[in-house]
């Protein structure tokens, strides 16, 4: 068919709706592509305004024995100490932060075992004037913990017990996943602000309360 | 061949054809519209009487219209009810109330009523309709009150309007599917009477409420499950009543009252198929054991089971054996076996694959005020020979001493429900452990405290059961052997019973 055939006003009208159409698609698809990069967007790994890592202590600063806590199963025990050394810096947060990257690397001794999952990394320590020690752990220590009351327990208390015996300035302990709160830390144990509690571990008080006082 | 070019008729025709179609849908029309007029003037007459004023020794039923989204009432019925004097001059358009010493004047078309020649605005003005008075609500208030020396109260959304002393009974309903049963839980301001009649031929039971002046929260329930389709109040005529539209399905209904006839439950019980003989709590036989049991345990009425984790959450996984099926399983064991024992219901937080939050588990129990709260998991130890299993009680106080004012709280947060009743918590553990000892000798049920999440806000006697170790093959093998969890539900259901037994009354 040839175009004269077409009347006049039809030509326009079918002209017109091609242009809209065309617009119209042309605002879906950006449309479309914004929603898709508002939804891949992805988190920066990590935080790019990290300040650059202050040493967690001075090399005159006098060591420090402590007793850091691992599960390992004896009678209905939960937790063991196990005695490693730090370096008594000046300030209480760096020895806290000291405390935690021993328990990151592991037990000593045979016998016991690693509580915090693999690839957890410590993010954060806060003490507030209250005795409140805020601990940030980046999210492995939730999404790749095996899971179980026990287990959790042992990973939760192990951090909670070995910060408040050996430095009692810390009488409460509240973990952060990821740098939020979390209700619990995979499923079963709480975590709220707690104390420490040495009845599943074969350690006894702590002797003199103020030993580590500066 | 181009699209522009038309194949049909000529433009005229198309109209011609219109009308065909149309004659030959005519009737079709007609009796879509038949059936709308009729089904409107239903509705109109089903609402003859919507809306109720309760006066101290009667109650009057009226026809109220909604003009401009504000309700107004017949006002010549309530004066003539009340026995007020009253001249309605049509040559003056007014309409005036005679109370002791006082007049009261309206004009239509106006929101000033004049009280004593004093001017009083309503929020709405007063309309005349065909000889008819209608005012707004709150001339009852505002006016009414003054020249009638009566207190008139009404709840923003209600259909109901309570005059000088009555005392109204509020009623609050809720409904909930309990598997083999649908539990309608009524709950009273004050000690009501409850009345059941169940309409087979109509599909629905009615209960009547004899009680003063109910007042509903709610004139209709949300909700709708196999068993009840619809739950609403209907006090139309002037007496209470609950319209439950029920289904085939249900055979028996039963009522039930406790805490001084304040609460109801209506339990709509399912037809039970020939397949599930033993589920329900009818099919069992409190009558069959001995009296003394089933009075004592007859503290214990509903018993809520958590089946740890589901949908997305896992839990722990062993090569394709994952801890939310088996967790399912055996809630559904231990259900059979409660019931085969004790004459209360069971309740499961989770029926089905679904994942749960602690709090939606720990609400279950509390919602439907559970006596005892047994949450299941299974267990997972670092070490691959530990036996794994222990019972976990909620830790008394997790917070090392810190942040406990002296003298107690006054207020609780919510996570700390549980201290309500902990101390009967370490006695159900202990004597689940006692149990759980005895029917599966080598194993053991070390009693554990630490802060878990699913115990803190359940209000009842609660603990958790954490069995086997998903780190250890053998471990997970006895566990999804069928044999082994009939085993392990017969002994707790056995533990519940001897601690209801031995603690007769639940809450403690």
């Amino acid at each position: 068919m040839t175009a004269p055939s077409i009347p006049r006003h039809l030509r326009f009208g079918v002209i017109t709706l091609v242009i809209g159409f065309v617009i119209t698609l042309g605002l879906f698809v950006d449309v479309v592509g914004r929603i898709q990069s508002m939804v891949q967007q992805k988190e920066p790994e990590g935080n790019p305004f990290t300040p650059p890592a202050a040493p967690l202590y001075e090399q005159t600063d006098p060591p420090m024995t402590v007793k850091l806590f691992f599960p390992g199963m004896q009678e209905d025990l939960i937790l063991s100490g196990e005695d490693q050394t730090i370096r008594r810096s000046a300030e209480l947060a760096n020895r806290a932060r000291q405390i935690l990257q021993k328990l990151l690397e592991g037990p000593k001794t045979a016998g016991l075992y690693p509580s915090l999952p693999k690839d957890t990394k410590l993010q954060e320590v806060f003490i507030d004037g209250m005795g409140l020690a805020y601990v940030d752990f980046s999210s492995p220590i939730s999404a790749n913990h095996p899971g179980g009351m026990l287990n959790e327990q042992a990973t939760v208390y192990s951090i909670v017990n070995s910060l408040t015996y050996n430095l009692p300035e810390i009488r409460q302990v509240k973990i952060l996943v990821g740098g939020a709160e979390k209700e619990t830390l995979a499923g079963h144990c709480l975590l709220l602000p707690l104390g420490m509690d040495l009845s599943i571990t074969n350690v006894a008080p702590p002797k003199d309360p103020v030993d580590h006082a500066d | 061949m181009s699209h522009f070019k038309r194949t049909g008729p000529p433009l005229g025709q198309s109209s011609i054809r219109l009308h065909e179609v149309m004659k030959r849908f005519a009737p079709l029309f007609l009796l879509i519209l038949t059936a709308a007029a009729l089904l409107y003037t239903r509705q109109m007459s089903a609402a003859d009487t919507d809306f109720l004023i309760y006066f101290e020794n009667s109650t009057l039923a009226l026809k109220s219209q909604t003009v401009d989204r504000v309700i107004y009432l017949p006002l010549q019925e309530i004066v003539r009810h009340m026995g007020l004097a009253f001249t309605d001059a049509t040559g003056l358009m007014t309409f005036t109330i005679q109370g002791q010493n006082s007049r009261l004047v309206l004009t239509p078309g106006s929101g000033f009523i004049s009280f004593n020649d004093q001017p009083v605005l309503l929020q709405n003005p007063i309309r005349r309709d065909g000889g008819q008075w209608l005012v707004p609500l709150d001339f009852l208030s505002q006016g009414l009150s003054r020249v009638a020396a009566l207190e008139f109260r009404y709840r923003a959304g209600s259909r109901r309007v309570f005059a000088g002393k009555v005392t109204t009974t509020e009623l609050a309903m809720n409904a909930q599917s309990l598997g083999v049963l649908t539990r309608l839980t009524l709950r009273a301001g004050a000690a009501i009477e409850v009345d059941l009649q169940k309409e087979t031929a109509q599909h629905r039971a009615i209960v009547t409420l004899k009680g003063k002046a109910i007042d509903p929260a709610r004139e209709r329930l949300d909700y709708k499950d196999a068993l009840v389709q619809s739950v609403a109040f209907d006090d139309s005529d002037g007496s209470p009543r609950l319209v439950v539209a029920i289904a085939d399905d249900v055979r028996d209904i039963r009522v039930s009252s406790s805490e001084g006839n304040r609460v109801y439950f209506v339990d709509f019980i399912r037809e039970l198929g020939e397949a599930a003989p033993a589920a329900g709590p009818t099919a069992v036989a409190p009558a069959a054991r001995p009296a003394n049991i089933a009075n004592a345990a007859g503290g214990i009425r509903v018993i809520a089971i958590d089946a740890g984790h589901g949908g997305i959450e896992s839990g722990a996984t062993n090569s394709g054996t994952l801890e939310k099926d088996l967790t399912l399983a055996l809630a559904r064991r231990l259900r059979t076996a409660l019931q085969s024992r004790l004459s209360a219901t069971v309740v499961l937080t989770r029926e089905s694959d679904v994942a749960l939050t602690n709090e939606a588990r720990a609400a279950v129990a509390n919602n439907n005020q559970a006596n005892l709260f047994i949450s299941l998991h299974t267990g997972y130890s670092l070490e691959k020979t530990a036996s794994g299993s222990s019972i976990y009680v909620m830790k008394g106080d997790f917070t090392g001493g810190v942040g406990e004012p002296e003298g107690g709280r006054l207020f609780f947060p919510w996570y700390m429900a549980y201290r309500i009743s902990a101390p009967a918590s370490q006695a159900m553990a202990q004597q689940l452990q006692q149990n759980l000892k005895q029917a599966l000798p080598g194993w053991k049920f070390p009693i554990r405290h630490a802060p878990i999440g699913v115990l803190a806000s359940a209000t009842m006697p609660s603990v958790a059961i954490e069995i086997g170790n998903f780190n250890n093959d053998a471990s997970v093998k006895t566990l999804a052997d069928t044999e082994f969890q009939t085993k392990l539900a017969s002994a707790i259901a056995a533990g519940i019973e001897q601690f209801a037994v031995a603690h007769a009354g639940g809450r403690k």
